[in-house]
C-alpha cells in the first residue's frame, strides 16, 4: 500500500506542481482562488479518479496501465491507439520534466544559495542544461532499470526529502506575516536595483507589462474555475498506479486506496500553502508575481531569482546562512520532485509496451524480462533512447514554454477521457462481461447504479470542465494548431499500429482477437 | 504445422476449466494441454440456519445468505474462484470441524468429484471432434487424480511419459521443487533432476522435443514470484526464482525446441535459452480468466506463438 501510494503521489509531484498552479495557473487566470479551487478539484478528482482507476485496476490487476482497461472494455483499436497516446505521453513528460528540474529547479536552488554563476552558466548555454537534463535522466533510468526493489527503496528517499522540502515552505510561509514580508521584499529588490518593484508598486508594475488597468484584488469564478487546468497537475495523476498493478498486495484495496490518499496528501498541502500565502503575500501580489514569474517580465530581470512561490518564501527566509540552507532545501524539493518524474516515465513507458508485447501488438522483445533484475530492461534502453533523443529536440529545435501543457490536453483528452468513458460502460460492455462478473466491486452500488459507472461520470465531468477551459478560454495553448495534429497523427499512428502488428501476426498464423475476447463459459 | 493450446494452474476454477474446453474449437487448435495444478485449495460450508438462510466465511468474511437465489450465486462465485462448497447443518460443520480427518476426507471427496466432473464434460464435448487433449496433474494434486485421468476416455495422460504430438515427442512432468506448503508432488532438487532426467533420456531426438514440466527453470524471468517471509506474507518489492535448477540444467544441455511451464503464476511470459523457446502462460484462474498460450509448430520450429486471455 504504502509503494503504490508513494507512485501514485509522487508523480502528483507536490512542489513543482504548486509551482505550475501558482505561476502558469494563477498567472494566466489572475482572478483565481486557490482555496476554492482545490476543495472544487478535490471533490471531482477524489470521487472521479480513485473510483475509475481503483475500480479498473482492481478487476484487472496488470501492470500496463490503462491500455489493459480500454482494449478489453472498449475495443483493441481503441486500447492500441489511446495507449500509443500514453506512450508518446510518457516520453513527452521526459523531455519536458528534465529541463524543469534544471531549470527552475537547479537554478532556483543555486541562486537561492549565491551561486549566480553555476545557475547562470544553466541558463546561458543551451549545452549545459541539455548535459544536465541528460545527467537527471540517466538518473532516472538507473532508479528503475534495476528492478522495482532498488525503485522503491530509493522513491522512499526522495519522497521523504521532497515532502519535507514543501512542508519547508509551507512553514515559512505560514510563520512570516504579511509586515515582515513587505519588509523583506523591499530590501530585497531595493538592494538588487528595482525599487520600483517595492510592494506597494509591484502589482502596477506588473499590470503595465500584462497590458491590464490593474491585478485584481479580489477572485472571481471565471478564473477560479480556470486555474482548475494547471491544478490537475496535482490531482490527476496518481494513474501511475496503474503501471504496477500486477505487482502489489490485495490489488482491489490497494490501488483504490492508494489512488485516494494520493489525491487526498496534495490536496492538504495545496490548502495549507494556498491559505499561507494569502496570508503572508496577499492575493493581489501572488497574482501578480505569479504573471511575472510565468511570462518573465523584463522588470523582475534585475531580481536574483524569478517571482515564483518558491523564491517568494526563500525571500522570506533571507539571506542568512541558515536562511541559504532552509531556501536550499525548499530548491531541492522541486528538484526531488521533477527528478522521480523522469523515473516515473521509466516506470510506465517499459510495462506500456510489455503489455502490448504480451498481446502480440509489438515485437516479441517487448516482452523479454531480465531475470537478474526483474525487470525489461531492453524497453527501459528504449525509452532511454527515445527520451534522450526529445531532449535534444527540446533543447535545441522546440523550446516552447506550452509544451507541458501541451502534454496536459493530450493526457486529458486519449488517456483519462478515454479511461473514464470505459469505466462508465464497464458494467455494460459484453466484450468484458466475464472480468465485470468476477470484479470484486460488482456488488459496489449507489442508487441502484454501480459505483464504476458514478465514478466514470463524475471524471468526465471534471475532464469535460478542464477541456473547456483548454479549448474555449486562457489555457487555449494546450489546443494550437500543431498540438491538434500532434494528437491526431498519435492516434492514426496507433491505428496504424494496431493493424500492422494484427496483420503480422496473421501471416504466421495467429489471430490476435485470440488475446482480447472473452471465452464462453458454458 | 499443428497448433498446441497449453493452459496450466487452474486450481479448481470450473469456469476455467469449461472456457479451456470452449477454446479449442474457438481458437481452431489441433491439440491442447493443460497442465496441473488442477485442484482448488479451499472449502466453503454454507451453515444452514433455517428459513431458507444459510452462512459462510468467504475470502475472509462473514456472509449471511437469505434466500436460494442468493445461495446459488454464492454457488457460483465459490465454484467460479476454484473453491469448493458444501451444504451443512450447523451440528455437521461442528463435527467437521473438530477433527482434521474429518476435514481432509471431505475435502478429498469434493475435489476427487469434480475432477470427475470435469473428466466427465471433456468426453462429452470431445466426442466425434478432431481435438487432442493431453491433461496433467500439477504438485498441489493428489496422486489419485492419475488414476481417474488415466481412466478417462478421451482425455490422454501424459504424465511421467513421452507422447507424441506430430513430429515432437513431448515429455511431462507434474513434479516440483520443495515449496513452502509441503505439497504431494514435491521432491528435493536432487532427485527432481533425478527424475527429470530419467524421463528426458528416453527422447530420440531432442531438437524437436517438448519439455513439459510442471516447475521452470530456476534463474529465468518465468519462475520469479514474490519473497515469502516466515509468515508466507508476499513482499511486493522483492521477488525470488523459484524454478528448479535440475530442469535448468536438462534444458541447457539438450536445448530442446520447446519448453512449457506453469507453477509461478504471476510469471507469465516467453523467454529463450540458447535454441529452446521456454513459455508460461501463467493463471489468473481466480478472477475466472483463462489464461493460455497458442504455439504455432513446425517440423522442425516454433514457427511463432500467441498469449490468450479469455
Amino acid at each position: 500500500m504504502w509503494d503504490a501510494f508513494a507512485v501514485g503521489f509522487m508523480n502528483q509531484g507536490l512542489t513543482p506542481s504548486i509551482w505550475v498552479v501558482v505561476s502558469l495557473g494563477v498567472g494566466t487566470f489572475l482572478g483565481a482562488n486557490l482555496i476554492w479551487a482545490t476543495v472544487i478539484s478535490v471533490i471531482f478528482a477524489g470521487i472521479g479518479f480513485p473510483l475509475v482507476w481503483g475500480i479498473l485496476g482492481g478487476s484487472m490487476p496488470r501492470s500496463g496501465g490503462e491500455y489493459i482497461y480500454n482494449s478489453r472494455i472498449l475495443h483493441p483499436i481503441v486500447g492500441i491507439a489511446q495507449s500509443f497516446g500514453d506512450a508518446v505521453i510518457w516520453l513527452m513528460w521526459i523531455y519536458v520534466l528534465a529541463p524543469l528540474a534544471v531549470d527552475p529547479g537547479l537554478t532556483m536552488t543555486f541562486q537561492f544559495v549565491g551561486w549566480a554563476g553555476a545557475a547562470n552558466w544553466l541558463t546561458d548555454h543551451t549545452w549545459s542544461a541539455f548535459l544536465v537534463a541528460t545527467l537527471f535522466n540517466i538518473i532516472g533510468f538507473m532508479f528503475v532499470v534495476f528492478g522495482i526493489r532498488i525503485f522503491a527503496k530509493v522513491q522512499k528517499v526522495i519522497m521523504f526529502f521532497g515532502i519535507g522540502g514543501c512542508a519547508v515552505i509551507g512553514v515559512v510561509l505560514t510563520v512570516t506575516s504579511r509586515a515582515s514580508f513587505m519588509a523583506k521584499w523591499d530590501v530585497w529588490v531595493t538592494a538588487n536595483g528595482s525599487a520600483d518593484l517595492v510592494y506597494h508598486n509591484f502589482s502596477n508594475v506588473v499590470a503595465k507589462a500584462a497590458g491590464v488597468a490593474s491585478i485584481p484584488t479580489t477572485w472571481n469564478w471565471a478564473d477560479t474555475l480556470g486555474v482548475m487546468v494547471a491544478m490537475s497537475w496535482l490531482f490527476a495523476y496518481a494513474y501511475s498506479i496503474s503501471f504496477i498493478a500486477g505487482e502489489v498486495k490485495r490489488p482491489d484495496k490497494t490501488i483504490i486506496l492508494s489512488n485516494l490518499f494520493a489525491i487526498l496528501v496534495p490536496a492538504a498541502f495545496m490548502l495549507w500553502i494556498g491559505l499561507a500565502m494569502y496570508h503572508s503575500i496577499g492575493f493581489q501580489f501572488l497574482s501578480a508575481s505569479g504573471y511575472a514569474d510565468n511570462n518573465g517580465i523584463d522588470a523582475i530581470g534585475k531580481l536574483p531569482w524569478s517571482t515564483h512561490f518558491v523564491g517568494l518564501a526563500a525571500v522570506m527566509a533571507g539571506g542568512s546562512a541558515f536562511g541559504k540552507v532552509v531556501s536550499a532545501i525548499m530548491g531541492l524539493s522541486y528538484v526531488a520532485f521533477t527528478m522521480w518524474w523522469i523515473a516515473l516515465s521509466y516506470l510506465a513507458f517499459p510495462r506500456i509496451l510489455f503489455a502490448w508485447g504480451m498481446d502480440r501488438m509489438g515485437p516479441k522483445w517487448f516482452t523479454d524480462i531480465n531475470p537478474r533484475f526483474a525487470s525489461p530492461v531492453k524497453n527501459h534502453i528504449l525509452c532511454f533512447v527515445l527520451g534522450e533523443g526529445l531532449l535534444a529536440l527540446y533543447f535545441f529545435k522546440l523550446n516552447s514554454t506550452m509544451q507541458n501543457i501541451t502534454v496536459t490536453g493530450m493526457q486529458i483528452t486519449s488517456v483519462f477521457a478515454v479511461t473514464a468513458l470505459a469505466a462508465v460502460l464497464f458494467p455494460y460492455m459484453k466484450r468484458s462481461k466475464g472480468v465485470w462478473d468476477s470484479s470484486p466491486y460488482k456488488t459496489w452500488k449507489f442508487l441502484g447504479l454501480p459505483m464504476v459507472v458514478w465514478g466514470g461520470a463524475i471524471n468526465l465531468i471534471y475532464l469535460a470542465l478542464l477541456l473547456y477551459e483548454f479549448i474555449f478560454k486562457k489555457a487555449a495553448g494546450a489546443f494550437t494548431g500543431g498540438s491538434t495534429i500532434l494528437f491526431a497523427a498519435v492516434w492514426v499512428l496507433g491505428v496504424i499500429w494496431y493493424f500492422f502488428w494484427k496483420q503480422r501476426s496473421k501471416s504466421v498464423g495467429v489471430d490476435v482477437s485470440m488475446t482480447y475476447g472473452e471465452l464462453p463459459p458454458e | 504445422m499443428i497448433k498446441l493450446f497449453f493452459v496450466t494452474d487452474i486450481h479448481g476454477s470450473s469456469v476455467c476449466y469449461r472456457k479451456f474446453l470452449n477454446a479449442l474449437p474457438i481458437y481452431g487448435v489441433d491439440v491442447a494441454v493443460l497442465l496441473g495444478d488442477l485442484t482448488g485449495k479451499v472449502l466453503v460450508p454454507f451453515v444452514a440456519k433455517g428459513n431458507d438462510a444459510w452462512e459462510c466465511t468467504l475470502m475472509g468474511q462473514h456472509r449471511d445468505i437469505g434466500s436460494k437465489e442468493e445461495l446459488a450465486e454464492y454457488k457460483k462465485v465459490v465454484e467460479n474462484a476454484g473453491y469448493y462448497w458444501v451444504h451443512q447443518t450447523r451440528e455437521e460443520f461442528e463435527e467437521t470441524r473438530s477433527d482434521p480427518a474429518n476435514i481432509d476426507a471431505l475435502f478429498k471427496s469434493l475435489v476427487f468429484t469434480r475432477v470427475q466432473e470435469w473428466l466427465d464434460l471433456a468426453d462429452e464435448r470431445l466426442e466425434g471432434k478432431p481435438y487432442q487433449m493431453y491433461m496433467c496433474p500439477g504438485n498441489d494434486d493428489w496422486f489419485v487424480i492419475d488414476d481417474m485421468i488415466d481412466n478417462a476416455k478421451l482425455v490422454h495422460p501424459c504424465d511421467k511419459r513421452i507422447v507424441q504430438i506430430d513430429n515432437h515427442e513431448m515429455v511431462t512432468s507434474s513434479a516440483s521443487n520443495p515449496t513452502p506448503w509441503d505439497t504431494p508432488r514435491e521432491m528435493n532438487e536432487e532427485d527432481l533432476e533425478k527424475h527429470l532426467r530419467g524421463l528426458v533420456d528416453q527422447i530420440k531426438n531432442q531438437e524437436t522435443a517438448i519439455y513439459n514440466f510442471h516447475v521452470p527453470p530456476y534463474g529465468y524471468s518465468l519462475d520469479l514470484c514474490p519473497k515469502l517471509d516466515e509468515t508466507l506474507t508476499m513482499s511486493a518489492e522483492e521477488k525470488i526464482h523459484a524454478g528448479s535448477i535440475g530442469a535448468k540444467k536438462l534444458i541447457e544441455e539438450n536445448q530442446p525446441l520447446l519448453g512449457l511451464f506453469g507453477h509461478i503464476h504471476e510469471s507469465r511470459g516467453a523467454q529463450k535459452a540458447g535454441r529452446t523457446l521456454l513459455i508460461n502462460p501463467g493463471s489468473e484462474y481466480s478472477e475466472g480468466i483463462l489464461k493460455g498460450v497458442i504455439i504455432m509448430l513446425d517440423k522442425k520450429k516454433v514457427k511463432d506463438y500467441v498469449f490468450t486471455s479469455g
